[in-house]
């Protein structure tokens, strides 16, 4: 009997979330044994409309909705095509699915994301600290709960700077005009705290990253960024052969523990060499395919941990591997619309 | 660490370069093809103004001007120390 696994994040544009590429790397190289199961929040949900990705896809409520009735709809969906695993892919997904492991659990629906107070040390909010006591480097960073606090942090840090949102959006900000702009806008899109940070000038790399709860990290991706849209986001990218980014990814997954997969984002001081911990993203990156084409099959791997199966460290990903983001259009029936419309599902 | 580089660099036929530290391309003229190569092959200074005196038919001066150069393109690309 095959292994089905349910997954999120299936909207796919110039800011895509990366279930489509877990899908992609769970079916490489010959398709997945099991059932792919689409759990979209949108009917537009670009993913969804996809049938060579998924078996079924089901509407599910907004993460921030009661977390019961996401729970009754995810049985629900259980009840009707059974899901052994379920991999989250959204930043904001990360707490409902913490608040709901137990309970999917004993219906028989295997997660691995990492605990509630793991998580929380590497939130936007507490990174620093986790850096600090962990004689990690990262930048100054201030986070202001009040308005008051926004001048004296901005003397210490002086410009550049970063003002970032508490879950998305950053902004580089070169006087104080463009700081009070941008944290009026982060303020009423993202509530406090509001993050101000120091800029480093950088080179960027990126790395996937999965850890075994036990503080070892059994499959690493660095790569760096060739293309990026507006937004940031990785049109294009290639993997490297580092061994200070592998060694310092090591040294962050050992210090915390962690569980599954995440994303971290590393910044090289360009004078001093130093290697900056800026984010971890407690979720595979858009650009998770590009693992599966360096020979690290990290979807595959959560899969496996989630089930408690033993899985061994991988071999170092191959260097030298590039992906271009591709924009392609998906025709499809008004039926399926209609379908996800009215009763919220779809079978392909 | 490869040799004299600071990370594994490695380099195609047509002399398309690549950085596997940084994910860095460059692309190398002949000359440079040349003493890229010769770098790898950890052939020592002297030797290899001799080899591009040869291989190119120039003058000592023109030679040592080339590697020079060369060197120092690599250091501003952060390649060598």
């Amino acid at each position: 009997m095959g292994i089905n696994v349910g997954i999120t994040g299936l909207h796919a544009t110039d800011n895509p979330a990366p279930g489509i590429g877990v899908i992609r790397s769970l079916k490489h190289p010959d398709g997945w044994d099991g059932e792919i199961i689409g759990l979209a929040y949108d009917v537009m949900d670009t993913g969804i409309y996809d049938e060579d990705l998924l078996d079924h896809s089901y509407m599910i409520p907004y993460p921030n909705t009661n977390s019961q009735q996401i729970l009754e709809r995810l049985l629900y969906i259980h009840d009707q095509n059974r899901m052994d695993v379920i991999i989250p892919t959204l930043d904001s997904e990360l707490a409902l699915f913490q608040k709901l492991e137990p309970d999917l659990k004993k219906a028989g629906i295997a997660i691995f994301i990492p605990e509630v107070d793991v998580s929380k040390k590497v939130s936007k909010v507490y990174i620093a600290d986790f850096c600090e006591e962990n004689n990690i480097d990262s930048p100054t960073t201030r986070i202001i709960k009040e308005p008051g606090e926004l001048d004296k942090s901005i003397k210490e840090i002086g410009f550049p700077l970063m003002v970032k949102g508490v879950f998305y959006e950053a902004f580089k900000c070169r006087t104080k005009v463009e700081v009070l702009t941008h944290f009026d806008e982060m303020r009423t899109k993202w509530g406090y705290p509001i993050i101000l940070q120091e800029v480093i000038e950088a080179e960027e790399y990126d790395i996937c990253c999965v850890g075994d709860r036990d503080g070892n990290m059994l499959g690493a991706v660095p790569i760096r960024k060739t293309r990026l849209t507006d937004k940031g986001k990785a049109w294009a990218a290639i993997t490297l052969k580092n061994d200070k980014l592998y060694d310092l990814s090591k040294k962050i997954l050992k210090a915390l523990k962690w569980a599954g997969p995440c994303e971290l984002e590393i910044l090289q001081d360009k004078k001093t060499k130093k290697m900056h911990l800026i984010e971890i993203n407690p979720r595979f990156p858009a650009w998770i395919y590009l693992c599966t084409g360096a020979d690290q099959n990290l979807p595959k791997m959560v899969v496996d941990l989630a089930l408690g199966k033993k899985v061994d460290p991988l071999p170092v990903a191959k260097s030298g591997v590039t992906f271009v983001r591709h924009a392609t259009d998906l025709v499809c029936p008004i039926e399926w619309l209609e379908k996800l419309t009215t009763i919220g599902e779809l079978h392909y | 660490m490869s040799g004299i580089f600071n990370s594994e660099v490695t380099i195609s036929d047509s002399g398309f370069l690549f950085d596997h530290g940084t994910g860095l391309t460059y692309s190398l003229n002949e000359t440079g093809q040349f003493i890229f190569t010769k770098m790898k092959e950890e052939v020592h200074a002297n030797k290899m103004l001799e080899l591009i005196m040869e291989e190119f038919d120039i003058n000592e001066e023109t030679a040592r001007k080339d590697i020079d150069d060369f060197y120092r393109q690599l250091k501003e690309a952060g390649l060598i120390d």
